[in-house]
Formats: structure tokens, C-alpha cells, sequence
């Protein structure tokens, strides 16, 4: 078990370097040098009293005028002892202040969506495979396939223009206006729950879709496995041996669909939240993208893909404890 | 002095699928008797396996009882005997569970898939045992592992707590037979225990499933198509063909004087020791699509010895002596034969 | 007794099957007969559903392959007096007798911004017709990038539909912010977001069975290297990293550059699923009797892998593109709509899209949604077809 655990970690400790690299790459993106961008940007933007050796403080201080490798362990070093994302041109404050204050409720939209997808889809994943064939399976399945088709996006369109046509106002916006500013307490939370309802629909729609046809076709597997039979003719109700066994047998690859919901579900949180102009990370790293305001967009693509990364070596770790043919080998 | 258990009287289980209906048991009759071993012989698709789950009222769907009695004798423990037709009971029903694991209990074919591999060796029996007696989880994990003992596991306290998939398929067939036999049946059905091992393991579960009768009485249905098996272990034999049962006797009139054809052809095709040189003489023709079964007797297409009438009349049950039937028209008499053509001819 | 009865039996017995006294029937002898692709064909034809979304993506093809044809007006031609005009559903009958007409146009200003507002006139009547004359078009395969092919077309001025006196308004589903018909864009955009997938599809099966093959052919190191990989590209959320690279493509770079990053991006992302099954089949046919039967017949390793391993599961493969072609008209469809991805003057259902991001608009103009109804309608069809062919794919 531990064996496996360290492995894994490796992995996570690999995929996340990588994905360092890549978000140092997106940096590096943008055509021209990077600096001379910035300078025109903050000029632009009516900063004109810029002292007069701005540029080369910049490029000293991220090493622009030194190998690319010396860069990257710059940025690095920065993000790890420092905590430091660089700095933000068109919001003009430290990176990591933007994005520390949308973190939170991008990770609650995605907390609660994992939440959504699973209380949802398993029970109607074990009902469609236990009637199969019945008028509600084919529902089921049906919407499901509706479901998986329709992205987040469209979705959010046509509730957005259903909402504001029949009632009478817009579903933007995560907090009521007192707590907009307000600093974060238990009320500002709960106030936060309250509305994350309809984007949490939105956003993990396409996943409950999913994985209800995954423990569908699971379980009706594990339904005709001899186990079961033998479960049978001990003497267990029908009621009790589907949780006790068959469920659980179908619950392993459920355990580790977290694994390839998370990225989707980054993914979908993003385009939901710009278009319903939700306050998270999404419009933040959408927005930095195109002004090109590169520190704040690679610092929120590395965190967001950081958690993605670390929140599937969670689920090999709950399927470890939960799968003993893992934990034992 | 017979004793009869379980008596099973034109039995019919049919699988009602989307091609169409088959019918894997098309009228079975049967006697298990207190304490004695039956087998159940025949080729893979005659119906013998579905037939056996039919006693527990486990078939999988699309399968149903269509028709047929299965009267169950139950003896309550103040010595009383009820007669119970299983035939009748709901198979989610509660009467039905109290039958299952307690009075009849099943060993599969696949010790490596029958039992689950997420749950402890020690959780899956002591949870037959809780099921039908009131013990303690403490209780029933003493007795579990008496039981482990029993049937010749090696250090039972330890395995116990084990899961299956770190156990060899002889042992795990160990730990199935200790599950069935844990709360002591009166009636145990072996589905193919055996075919799954490797020759000397079958050995070695044979004779721990011999002792284990002899010592606790239980009547056992042995479904198997090992012939040899059979001539180790059988006090009766019944053998099937396409859902029917074409002859059924003690087992030592049927290996010694086979009646029916398809008997004799089985008999035929098993190597011997002293025929080493010889070509074994296989069974003619394939077992027919269960979607098409051939008319009047279901064996004449392979039959050797068919004569004009077999494609047109079913044979009736001929009873040669009192442990002997047999299912063919060579054997039944020329009037009931005439009687049984005319049947036909109308119907 | 280690060989038992029932394989004594059935061995032998199907040797000597073919004299077998129980006769056949015709439609047994014919699934004996029948090649796997037939098979298959037999199977997949049974899907209903399936079958039906083949029929609607013929439908979707040849109308993008014919765009010009359908389109009662070309890609950019506008009217900028018709700004957000609504749909003018057609009617099929005037007094009882057939003659398919659309109702005209009326607008009045709005008092503070003095723009046009239109609505539909009830009174006025725009005659339509089959095969109308419009403007002059190319039509075959002119658009495609390849020389000589794009030599196959001939220039016409019919029109599937249009009014029948051309300076008439007919939109059938409105007008956008330009004046320009949603009908008309809606059918050329068709081509652009269904060869994005098709183009995509191509790459990422390039991806996929290069690298899925190194994997599950030659195992060991490499394998492991090629699966730390999918396993990275995996875990990754792949949104905001397509988003980096799209945003990072230059403003003046031409449509057809711009056409091939997107595609490339998009491909990027969708080829380890099927790199995974490759591998997978590989892993289980290097083991497969009739493999080790060829390889002991002394055949080389190419032959090995391209007459007698790919060919045993192109039907997975074909299935598992199915199912990845509507993931890559949707992620082109959500990049355009963010602005990240084509650009104008292309056109796709996304760039259509984009129009929609303001509640305001949604709520005023909601004609603007069509494009949503056609791509929700084309990724269920895909879905549904690559379902059945998974289905069929394992006819035995």
C-alpha cells in the first residue's frame, strides 16, 4: 500500500512539474519581448510616471536578460519560497492577490459540482441498471445523452435567456450585493451556497450525464457476476445484497472518475463563470488572457491544474482504502 | 430405505429473450432423497445448471418457472415435517430466504469469481451464519472458523481475515464449501465444483465433499459432465438431455446397463485405461440451437438406433424397474407407443 | 480424466459438423458466411437511433459540402438597413391553395436611440420559391485546399430557396447584428465546424495509433514513458492551456493559419483515449493465438501489425472516432465563442456564438441561438452513431 501511495505521489509530483513547464511556456506565449509589451501596456494605461529604470528593474528581477532555464527556475523559486506570481499589469497589484481571492470559490463551484455529480448519478446510475430495459432506464438514458451533448456553455445561454424572460432578472452573480465586498465569513459562505445552485447544475450536468451511463454500465456488469449468486443463495434480501455487494464492486470505477471529471469540470467552470460573469477564476484567467497580463494568467493555470493533479491523487488514495486488491498489492 | 427431500415433477424453465423463447428445462422430474447423492449428468446447454438454480429460485433473468411442482420436505426442529413447493414461492420473497443457505445451499462452478473479492474470506461467511442463526458477530466468527477448520483450510484464524484473491482456487473452493456448509443444510447443490481446478485439487474437494456428507448427512445434487466424477461419488444418476431427462437410475444400473442411446453414446466417448489403442467413438452431430429443438424425441437427429417413429412421437417416461426410467421409444411398449403416435397425429 | 467429456464431445463433434443430420437453416449458413463487416453491418443496422443519425449526418455533410447551394445568400452579404430583423417563418398556403410565401417587414424607431426596431408585417406577403435566381456562385469542391481538386466546380446563380424577386428581405431566421441571414451563415458555417472535427480527428488518429502502437508493441520503457505521458495530458484541465495557446495567436495571422492551430489544438487534446486503445489491443493481440500462429509462420513485423493486428480492431477504432469527433466540434465551439478561437470573417457555429455572450442580446434576440440548436443536434447525432457502432463493433 505504501508502495502504491509513493508512487502515485511521484506521479503527482511529476505531472505537476510538467505542468509548470507548460504554464511557464504560456508565459513565454505572447509575440515580442515581453517587457517592452508591458511598458507600452502600463503607458497606455495611463501610467506614464514610470521611473526611468523600470524596464531593467523588470528584467532583473524575472532575469529576462539570462537563459531561459535560469528564467524558469526564477519563477519558480519565486512561486515556491516566495509565494510571489509576479506582478499584475492591468489590475496593477501582485498576482497572487487576484488570484487567492477568486481561488476559493472557484474551488467551492467545483467542490460542490464533484458533490452534485455523485449524489445525483449514483443513485440514478443503480436504479437505470437494476430496471433496465424499463420505460424510466430509456428517461434515463435519453436525458443522459442529452446531457453529454449539450455543453455547459449552451446551457448556461439558454437558462441565462429563460431566466431573464420569465423572471425577471439575470441569474449573474454569486453573492448578494451586501456581501459583494464584505471580506469572507460564515455568512458571506453561506450566502455563497445559496447561489451556487444553478451553476452547479450548469456545470456538472454533463458530468452527472456521464457517469451515470459509467455506473449504468458498471454495475449491470457486476449484476451478472457469479458473486452475486452466491450472495443469492445465502439467503440475502435482493435489497440488501445490491448495496452490499454488486454496488460495491461498481463503486471502484466511480471512486476514480474524479480523477477525469476535475479537468472537465475546471474546464467548465471557466466558460460558465464568463459567461454568467461569475466572480471565480475563470473570467480572471479569461480577461488576463486576452490583455495578454501573462503572470496572473500562468499563476491561476498552475494553481487550478496544481489542484486538478492533487485532487485525482486524492481519489487514488480513497480507492486504496476503499479496493483492497490496491491497498494489498 | 428411501427417503425423499426435494421431489421435482414436470419441471419447465424458460428464458424469454428478444430472439425468442428457450426452453431450457422442458419437464424434469426428479426425487433427491435424505443423505444420498444424485448427479446430474449432461452436456454443456441441456439444462442442468438452470435446473438446479430453479431449486433455489435463482435463475437470472430473462428465465422463469413456467410450470411444475417442487415439493421440499422440511423438518422443523421439534421432529414435525412441512411440505413446501418451492415452484410456488416468490423469488424475492421472505419464505424463500429462509430456504436459501439455510435448508439448501449451492457451490459454484468459478471459485475464483463466486465469491467476492472485496470482502474479507471471514466477513462472507460469518455473514451466512448470522443470517439464519442468532449469534453474536463474536459467535459466528468462532464457528466460521471451525468451519475453515473443518474442510482443511490451514491456520483458519488467520486466513480468516484474508481476502479471497490471495488464496488458490483450491482453497478458495474450500472457503465456498465452509460458507455452504455453514449452517448446516439439509440439501447441498454442487454446480461443477471441480471443473475449474486442477486434477489433483478435484481429487482432494471430491473426497473432502464425500467426508463432509457422510458426516453431516445432507442430501447432495452433484451437477457435473465428468463421468468418471459421477462413478466416484453417485448413489443415483439422472441424465439430461436438451432440458428432459432421458434416463435416471442408481449408478450402478445405468453405468452397467445403459438403456438410452444417448447414455450409452456418453459411456462410448469416455477413454478407458484398458481400450487405450481404440478410437473413443464421439457423439455424432452437435447439441441442436436451442431455438430449434427437433421434433418427437430431442436426440433422434444424433441417434444411431432412430427408427421411422422418433421424429414424430415424444417418448413418455418408461419405468424399467423401481430405481430405473427411461426415456425412449425403443423401450416403450408397442401399445403405448401406438397410443402415444396417435397423439401425436392429432395434436 | 484432465480432458473433459464436454470438449471431447464438442471437438469432435464439430469436426464431423458438417455432415451433421440436422439441416441447417438458410439463416444460420448465412451468419457463417458473412464477412465481420457485415457483421457488423447487420448489428449496427438494428440501432434505430443510429441509423437515424447517420441519416442526419449525411444530411449535415453534403449540406456543407453544397453550402453555397443551400444558402439563400452568400457568406457576407448583408443589408444594413435589416439589423436584428426576426424570423420570417415561412407559409405554405394562401387562401387554401399552395403558394409558399414569408410575411414582409415593418419597423418603428425607438423614441430614444431612433434605431430601427423591426417586426414582422402582418399585412405584406414576399413570394418564395424553389430554385430561385440569387447571386452568382462557385459550387463543388473549390474551398478545399488541395490544387486540382479544387478545380472540380461550376458556377451557378440557383438557390435552393429565396424570395422570389431578390431585393426582397426573406430571413428565415432572422438577421444579426449586420443585417446578415442567420439561415445563410448558419449553412456555411456547417463546413467550418464540421471539418474542424474531421481535420482533428485525422491528427489526433495519427497521434494516437503512432504513439498507442510504440506503446503496446514494444512495452517496457517505452511504454511506461508513453503512458506517464497520457497520463499527464490527462490530469491537465485542458481548457485553460488551449485558451493560452489560441490567445497567443497573432491577430493578423490569415484564416486558413489560424484554422490549422485551432484544429491542432484541438487535436492535441483528444488523442490519448485513443492511444489508450490502441495500446490496450495491441497488449492483448501480442498474446492472441493467431498472432503467434503468423509470427512462428516467420512474418515480418510490419506485416504483422498492419495485416494482422490493425485490421482486427479498425471497428473500435472507427467507434472510438465517432465519439471523439463531437468533443472537437465543441471545443472548437467554445473557443470561437470566447474569441479565442476563429475569428471573423470565418465563420462556425462558435464565431456565430459569440454574438450571444450578452444576456441583453440573448433576451432581445434569442433567433441568435440558432447555431446552439445545430451543434447540440449534430453532437447528439455523433454520440448516438458512435453508440451504435460501439455496439456493433463486437457482432460476435
Amino acid at each position: 500500500m505504501w508502495q502504491y501511495i509513493a508512487r502515485r505521489f511521484t506521479y503527482m509530483v511529476f505531472t505537476v512539474w510538467i505542468i509548470s513547464l507548460i504554464t511557464f511556456a504560456v508565459i513565454q506565449l505572447p509575440p515580442g519581448d515581453y517587457v517592452t509589451t508591458i511598458v507600452s501596456q502600463m503607458i497606455n494605461s495611463g501610467m506614464e510616471d514610470l521611473p526611468p529604470d523600470f524596464e531593467q528593474q523588470i528584467r532583473e528581477q524575472y532575469g529576462l536578460d539570462q537563459p531561459m532555464v535560469v528564467q524558469y527556475y526564477k519563477w519558480l523559486r519565486n512561486i515556491i519560497v516566495d509565494g510571489k506570481f509576479g506582478y499584475s499589469f492591468v489590475y496593477r497589484k501582485d498576482a497572487k492577490d487576484i488570484i487567492l481571492e477568486r481561488l476559493p470559490v472557484s474551488f467551492a463551484i467545483s467542490g460542490f459540482s464533484v458533490l452534485f455529480i455523485w449524489a445525483v448519478a449514483l443513485p440514478i446510475g443503480i436504479y437505470s441498471a437494476v430496471k433496465q430495459y424499463s420505460l424510466a432506464d430509456y428517461l434515463v438514458t435519453f436525458i443522459g445523452f442529452i446531457g453529454l451533448a449539450v455543453p455547459s456553455f449552451l446551457f448556461a445561454l439558454v437558462l441565462m435567456f429563460f431566466s431573464y424572460k420569465y423572471m425577471d432578472r439575470a441569474m449573474i452573480g454569486l453573492f448578494s450585493r451586501e456581501y459583494e465586498t464584505a471580506p469572507w465569513s460564515l455568512n458571506k459562505f453561506l450566502d455563497l451556497v445559496k447561489h451556487l445552485g444553478i451553476p452547479v447544475i450548469i456545470i456538472g450536468t454533463a458530468g452527472t450525464a456521464g457517469l451515470i451511463r459509467t455506473m449504468r454500465a458498471n454495475l449491470l456488469d457486476e449484476l451478472n457476476k457469479p458473486y452475486v449468486d452466491t450472495a443469492r443463495s445465502k439467503g440475502l434480501s435482493e435489497r440488501a445484497l445490491l448495496w452490499k455487494y454488486p454496488v460495491r464492486h461498481a463503486l471502484n470505477p466511480f471512486i476514480s472518475t474524479v480523477g477525469w471529471i476535475l479537468p472537465s469540470l475546471i474546464a467548465g467552470e471557466l466558460i460558465v463563470s464568463v459567461v454568467l460573469n461569475l466572480p471565480t477564476s475563470g473570467p480572471v484567467i479569461y480577461n488576463s488572457l486576452l490583455t495578454q497580463d501573462m503572470y496572473v494568467a500562468a499563476g491561476a493555470i498552475l494553481i487550478l491544474s496544481s489542484m486538478t493533479v492533487i485532487g485525482t491523487f486524492i481519489s487514488d488514495l480513497l480507492l486504496a482504502w476503499l479496493d483492497p486488491r490496491v491497498r494489498l498489492h | 430405505m428411501t427417503e425423499p427431500l426435494l421431489e421435482v415433477s414436470d419441471l419447465k424453465i424458460h428464458f424469454f429473450t428478444d430472439e425468442g423463447v428457450v426452453k431450457a428445462v422442458e419437464g424434469v422430474d426428479l426425487v433427491i432423497e435424505r443423505g444420498k447423492t444424485l448427479c446430474l449428468v449432461g452436456e454443456s446447454g441441456c439444462g442442468k445448471s438452470v435446473a438446479s438454480r430453479a431449486f433455489m429460485q435463482i435463475i437470472r433473468k430473462p428465465g422463469k418457472i413456467v410450470s411444475g411442482q417442487m415439493l421440499f420436505r422440511r423438518k422443523s426442529d421439534d421432529g414435525t415435517e412441512e411440505i413446501i413447493d418451492l415452484a410456488k414461492m416468490d423469488p424475492k420473497g421472505y419464505p424463500i430466504r429462509q430456504i436459501r443457505g439455510k435448508e439448501i445451499s449451492m457451490i459454484f462452478q468459478e471459485p475464483m469469481t463466486s465469491l467476492s473479492l472485496m470482502h474479507t474470506v471471514g466477513h462472507q461467511i460469518t455473514e451466512m451464519i448470522r443470517l439464519h442463526t442468532d449469534t453474536t458477530p463474536t459467535e459466528a466468527k468462532v464457528s466460521a472458523i471451525k468451519m475453515l477448520q473443518r474442510v482443511g483450510i490451514p491456520r483458519p484464524e488467520r486466513l480468516i481475515d484474508e481476502y479471497p484473491f490471495r488464496l488458490s482456487g483450491g482453497m478458495r473452493q474450500r472457503v465456498m464449501i465452509a460458507m455452504a456448509m455453514s449452517c448446516n443444510p439439509t440439501m447441498l447443490i454442487a454446480d461443477e465444483p471441480t471443473t475449474a481446478l486442477d486434477v489433483t485439487t478435484q481429487a482432494q474437494i471430491l473426497d473432502l465433499m464425500l467426508e463432509l456428507q457422510h458426516d453431516y448427512g445432507m442430501a447432495l445434487l452433484f451437477i457435473t459432465h465428468d463421468l468418471g466424477v459421477v462413478a466416484e461419488i453417485a448413489d443415483d444418476v439422472a441424465v439430461m438431455y436438451l432440458g428432459r431427462i432421458v434416463e435416471r437410475g442408481d449408478a450402478d444400473t445405468v453405468f452397467n446397463e445403459p438403456k438410452h442411446p444417448y447414455t450409452q453414446a456418453l459411456l462410448r466417448s469416455i477413454p478407458k485405461i484398458a481400450m487405450q489403442r481404440d478410437e473413443l467413438e464421439p457423439i455424432k452431430g452437435m447439441v441442436p440451437s436451442p431455438f430449434r429443438r427437433p421434433t418427437g424425441c430431442q436426440f433422434h437427429p444424433r441417434c444411431a438406433q432412430r427408427f421411422n417413429l422418433c421424429n414424430q412421437v415424444e417418448p413418455a417416461n418408461t419405468h424399467l424397474n423401481e430405481n430405473h426410467s427411461v426415456r425412449c421409444l425403443l423401450y416403450e411398449d408397442a401399445e403405448a407407443r401406438t397410443s402415444n403416435a396417435e397423439a401425436a397425429a392429432h395434436g | 480424466m484432465d480432458v473433459t467429456l464436454k470438449e471431447q464431445v464438442f471437438e469432435q463433434s464439430s469436426s464431423s459438423g458438417s455432415n451433421a443430420p440436422v439441416a441447417e437453416t438458410e439463416e444460420e449458413r448465412r451468419l457463417e458466411v458473412a464477412t465481420q463487416w457485415q457483421l457488423m453491418w447487420w448489428k449496427f443496422r438494428k440501432h434505430r437511433l443510429a441509423m437515424f443519425s447517420t441519416g442526419i449526418l449525411f444530411t449535415y455533410y453534403f449540406v456543407a459540402i453544397f453550402a453555397e447551394f443551400f444558402a439563400p445568400w452568400t457568406r457576407t452579404q448583408y443589408i444594413a438597413e435589416y439589423v436584428y430583423v426576426p424570423p420570417q417563418p415561412i407559409h405554405f398556403f394562401d387562401d387554401g391553395k399552395f403558394d409558399p410565401y414569408v410575411k414582409g417587414l415593418t419597423f418603428e424607431r425607438d423614441p430614444r436611440s431612433f434605431k430601427k426596431i423591426w417586426t414582422i408585417d402582418q399585412k405584406s406577403k414576399i413570394e418564395i420559391g424553389l430554385f430561385v435566381k440569387g447571386s452568382e456562385y462557385k459550387i463543388g469542391l473549390h474551398w478545399l485546399p488541395i490544387p486540382y481538386i479544387n478545380n472540380l466546380f461550376f458556377t451557378t446563380d440557383r438557390h435552393l430557396i429565396g424570395a422570389k424577386d431578390p431585393t426582397q428581405p426573406m430571413y428565415l431566421m432572422g438577421a444579426d447584428k449586420s443585417g446578415r441571414d442567420i439561415f445563410s451563415r448558419l449553412v456555411y458555417s456547417t463546413r467550418i465546424s464540421l471539418s474542424v472535427g474531421l481535420v482533428g480527428v485525422a491528427l489526433s488518429l495519427t497521434l494516437g495509433i503512432s504513439l498507442g502502437g510504440l506503446s503496446g508493441l514494444f512495452g517496457g520503457w517505452i511504454d511506461n514513458i508513453i503512458q506517464r505521458l497520457i497520463e499527464v495530458v490527462m490530469s491537465v484541465p485542458d481548457l485553460p492551456i488551449m485558451l493560452a495557446i489560441a490567445a497567443a495567436v497573432p491577430l493578423d495571422w490569415p484564416i486558413e493559419r489560424v484554422y490549422f492551430i485551432i484544429t491542432i489544438i484541438i487535436a492535441l487534446r483528444s488523442w490519448t483515449g485513443l492511444a489508450r486503445v490502441v495500446r490496450g489491443k495491441f497488449l492483448s493481440l501480442r498474446e492472441d493465438d493467431f498472432i503467434l500462429a503468423s509470427r512462428l509462420d516467420g512474418a515480418s513485423q510490419g506485416r504483422l501489425i498492419f495485416r494482422h493486428m490493425l485490421p482486427s480492431f479498425y471497428s473500435h477504432i472507427i467507434a472510438s472516432l465517432t465519439l471523439a469527433l463531437p468533443h472537437m466540434i465543441l471545443a472548437e465551439t467554445a473557443l470561437s465563442f470566447l474569441g479565442l478561437g476563429l475569428r471573423p470573417p470565418a465563420v462556425s457555429w462558435g464565431v456565430m456564438l459569440q454574438d450571444t455572450q450578452k444576456v441583453a442580446v440573448i433576451a432581445l434576440y434569442p433567433w441568435l441561438l440558432w447555431p446552439a440548436a445545430a451543434v447540440i443536434l449534430v453532437v447528439l447525432a455523433f454520440n448516438f452513431l458512435g453508440d451504435g457502432l460501439r455496439d456493433a463493433a463486437d457482432p460476435y
